[in-house]
């Protein structure tokens, strides 16, 4: 590393680190708020200008992602007329869950209230965060895409600002010559906004022990987006399935949601807490496609973009608390996901507008401190946030050991209120559940998909649009790599191979030798490994910004 | 008020940026009034400083001295901090180059004064001269100003002013200033000046391309296809691992990160046909793939193909042609 280069600083009021449904609507929230409070004469005058949000992704919405089925709660009392205004694709029409075998599939005969969706939205979340990039912009607030938060200012339990992302470093990390060290960004408030597994986040719940009562439990999403020939689907149409492939061990379903344009969304998700360490949620995912259900929808269409994102499904018992000197913690990042539903575009919204209504009050009273600032999780709890979260705070963990204890307990929250019959269930890191290889070997070859309606990672992976600088600093920090070629090859096989859906880790042979390779250049920001991890060695960091998938209209 | 701009030139040539700071700083002369000093610095410069003499400016000077033939940032900083204190200049402006980059901190940082770099704007408003800067990578231009005494330093971003928008009619007479200069105090040597290999090959100019893959397995066997490509007369490329790995230089990558080729023969040898290549060589008017995977899919794009071994395959391949011959 250059060493310790000489940074320009920034002094701004608040800094939001994330440009996603939580970031922004903190920001729009939080300017709006701001006019008010400037209009009524009350002092001291505030201003949008000392606002500023950085997003890593080149523009808002590139590294955005998600089903999406979206309650609209949220942004209507963000954004009241956005019925008109916002790019909603369609609204519900057509609802139903499925329990697939191998080849049939039956229709659950009443929807189960969780997964009824009249009166939401099928939308693209990378679409509506562009719209809503756009709305803060005309704000005045500062709005920096392609600028990644990489590390925190902090002065003891204090956090002071965001170091950005040093531009110009080689693979060496040697300055080349467009070389600019990052700014040292420092905010009386710094919101956290990060979405699931955010580095900064991490770094701070570790070093301030935030830790809420379960550690946080991650699934995993890999979604394609398809264009259709006419007739196969009508917009509006979403079916949610349970059962195969998911193997009744692990936690996980796919959907099918019908959009405008002859255009599909379809993807699985899997819990990130599953024992065989050669499961391959990708693969799950391709195999997902040839169900009959599926296939007669998508046979003969295009792949138009394939991405995949984690999900933060702990809940209310995993939420870190949300507070500290000088920042808060919203959305995907703070555990504000209905992890019953799988919903989390309107909870972020609405923690982004809790966290703007904090931050006025903390501006306006000159006092950031974890005590000024611990109004945050008063307004929560007292908001139907709260109320929707602590409904289901067991769901989750339920499924631990599979989909029949899961369902099973499920059954038994629905009736107490989210109580079950263990109340507070607990959870484990998801990276704990791995059994040993125990001589199993690994298959032999990879899946290598038709091309047609199934692919193999790599093509896929060209579909995200991902790209990052050929010579950059490798941002998949692994600590030691000896584990990786002994212990994990001997105990675990290597899953990073298996687990990550971009095709970035792989073994090779070199020279008679067995290493690592990481092609980082593949990463779509899924932050799995970080996660998923037997070791906990891999620490994903955000590259030089402006790198990562190209999520249009996902 | 007095502006001296630090003019560049190497081995008798212009550095054309130095008159676009003339082009500033004229327009800071009209602003305010001041007057224009243009140095250039070397030895034997005076042709130089003659040309120099032709653009509206106050007065023209060379500064010379045998230990200032070539650039070292000692001999530079040490030469015009003398000539500073003599002068007397309020402003000092330079071209933001790499080399101005390499010595003019350390002149402003040797006189204890500050320097706004890589500007892109002056603006004269309240008596004051702002000078305007970019940040966040171009995103925002910052507003910066001076605080305490002269001399004030400041460098001018390649392209921020026309250097054709100089105004001519300058009718000074240049002078020489001398600067005591001792060898003992210069502490670098400059040696040969490095020229930059120019690229070795236009890939999207050859007509026959010979590119190989990960199946190459080796560094050491690269030099089997490189014969192949010499005995058909075919310029050497590589997919991305090969480049990634160092293997092969960045520019003779094919692919969606790399170079997209259309020649007449396109030979991919150990190259699954990843899409990520192939968007790269689908344009080419014959394929021809080697690959020990039938069902690679580089097959699917390929005119011909030979499902075998590529160590067996190329160099028979080679001695055929070679034969050929």
């Amino acid at each position: 590393m250059p060493v310790a280069p000489q940074r320009e600083t920034l002094e701004a009021d608040v800094l939001i680190v994330g440009g996603g449904p939580a970031g922004l609507a903190c920001a729009l929230h939080l300017a709006a708020l701001i006019k008010k409070h400037n209009e009524s004469g009350a002092k001291p005058e505030l201003s949008t200008e000392n606002i500023y949000l950085l997003e890593k992704g080149r523009e808002i919405g590139a590294n955005q992602l998600s089903g999406a089925v979206m309650d609209p709660r949220g942004l209507a009392e963000l954004v009241p007329d956005f019925e008109k205004s916002a790019p909603l694709d369609t609204p519900v029409t057509d609802d139903a869950a499925w329990f697939f075998t191998s080849k049939g599939a039956w229709k659950f005969p009443i929807t189960p209230p969780p997964l009824r969706n009249h009166g939401n939205y099928v939308i693209s979340l990378s679409k509506l965060s562009k719209w809503l990039g756009g709305l803060v912009e005309k704000t005045g607030v500062n709005l920096f895409t392609g600028f990644a938060g990489s590390s925190l200012i902090l002065e003891g339990d204090r956090v002071c600002g965001v170091i950005t992302d040093d531009k110009g470093l080689d693979k060496n990390s040697k300055a080349k010559s467009n070389y600019t060290p990052g700014y040292e960004l420092r905010a009386k408030v710094t919101v956290l906004a990060e979405g699931p597994r955010g580095s900064l986040t991490k770094q701070l719940v570790s070093h301030a022990k935030l830790d809420g009562l379960n550690p946080q439990v991650y699934s995993i999403g890999v979604k394609e987006l398809w264009e259709v020939p006419d007739g196969r689907i009508k917009p509006g149409f979403v079916a949610h399935t349970m059962g195969w492939p998911v193997p009744a061990s692990m936690y996980g379903g796919g959907w099918l949601y019908g959009m405008q344009g002859n255009r599909v969304s379809v993807g699985l998700v899997i819990g990130l807490e599953y024992a065989d360490p050669l499961f391959d949620p990708h693969e799950a995912f391709q195999k997902y496609k040839t169900h009959p259900f599926i296939r007669r929808v998508l046979e003969g269409g295009k792949l138009v973009r394939y991405g995949a994102k984690t999900i933060p499904a702990g809940g209310w018992y995993s939420m870190p608390r949300p507070y500290v000197d000088g920042a808060l913690i919203i959305g995907d990042s703070g555990s504000f996901l209905d992890a019953q539903k799988l919903k989390g575009i309107h909870m972020a919204i609405k923690s982004g507008m809790m966290a703007a209504e904090t931050i006025l009050d903390a501006l306006a009273k000159g006092n950031a401190s974890a005590k000024a600032l611990s109004a945050f999780k008063d307004r929560v709890d007292a908001s139907w946030a709260k109320k929707q979260l602590w409904s289901v705070r067991n769901f989750h963990q339920g499924f631990a050991h599979g989909l029949v204890p899961g369902l099973f307990h499920a059954a038994f929250q629905q009736i107490s209120g989210g109580r079950g019959l263990v109340d507070p269930m607990r959870a484990h890191a998801g990276h704990e559940a791995y059994a040993h290889l125990d001589g199993r070997k690994p298959p032999a070859e990879r899946f290598k998909g038709d091309g047609k309606l199934t692919f193999d990672r790599l093509t896929d992976v060209y579909h995200s649009g991902t790209r990052h600088d050929d010579d950059e600093p490798c941002h998949l920090l692994v600590s030691d790599t000896n584990i990786c070629v002994g212990r994990c090859t001997q105990e675990f096989g290597n899953p990073c191979q298996y687990f990550c859906p971009a095709a970035v880790y792989e073994m090779v042979e070199e020279r008679g030798e067995r290493k690592l390779k990481i092609n980082a250049a593949n990463c779509v920001h899924c932050k799995t490994c970080d996660i998923a991890d037997p070791y906990q060695i891999i620490t994903w960091v955000p590259p030089e910004g402006g790198g990562g998938p190209n999520y249009e209209g996902m | 008020m007095k502006i001296l701009v630090v003019t560049e030139q190497r081995e008798g040539q212009w550095n054309r940026a130095s008159f676009e700071t003339l082009a500033a700083a004229q327009q800071a002369a009209r602003d305010t009034g001041a007057s224009i000093s243009a140095a250039v610095v070397g030895k034997g410069v005076g042709a130089l400083a003659k040309e120099l003499a032709a653009h509206k400016v106050a007065e023209v000077f060379s500064i010379e001295h045998d230990l200032l033939e070539k650039y070292t940032p000692d001999g530079y900083t040490l030469a015009l901090k003398q000539v500073i204190s003599t002068e007397k200049p309020d402003f000092v402006f330079f071209p933001h180059t790499y080399q101005v980059r390499d010595f003019a901190p350390k002149l402003a940082a040797s006189l204890g004064r500050g320097m706004i770099a890589d500007c892109v704007g002056l603006r004269h408003e309240n008596g004051k001269l702002i000078f305007v800067r970019q940040m966040f990578q171009g995103k925002t231009a910052a507003d910066v100003v001076f605080q305490g005494d002269a001399p004030w330093f400041a460098s001018f971003q390649a392209g921020a002013f026309r250097g054709d928008q100089v105004e001519m009619g300058g009718t000074s007479s240049p002078r020489t200033v001398a600067v005591d200069l001792k060898p003992d105090q210069i502490r670098t040597k400059p040696l040969e000046l490095f020229r930059e290999a120019k690229q070795a090959v236009d890939l999207t100019q050859a007509p026959i391309i010979v590119a190989i893959g990960r199946g190459i397995k080796e560094p050491t066997n690269i030099p089997l296809a490189e014969k192949l490509a010499q005995a058909i007369g075919g310029e050497i490329a590589a997919s991305r691992p090969i480049c990634d790995e160092g293997w092969l230089p960045m520019e003779r990558q094919i692919g969606s990160s790399g170079q997209t080729v259309a020649p007449k023969l396109y030979m991919a040898i150990g190259i699954s046909g990843a899409i990520q290549h192939v968007v790269g060589m689908k344009g080419s008017r014959t394929i021809v793939a080697i690959n020990k995977d039938a069902n690679a899919p580089i097959f699917e794009v390929a005119d011909y193909g030979i499902v075998g071994d590529l160590f067996e395959i190329v160099p028979a391949l080679t001695e055929e042609l070679a034969k050929s011959k």
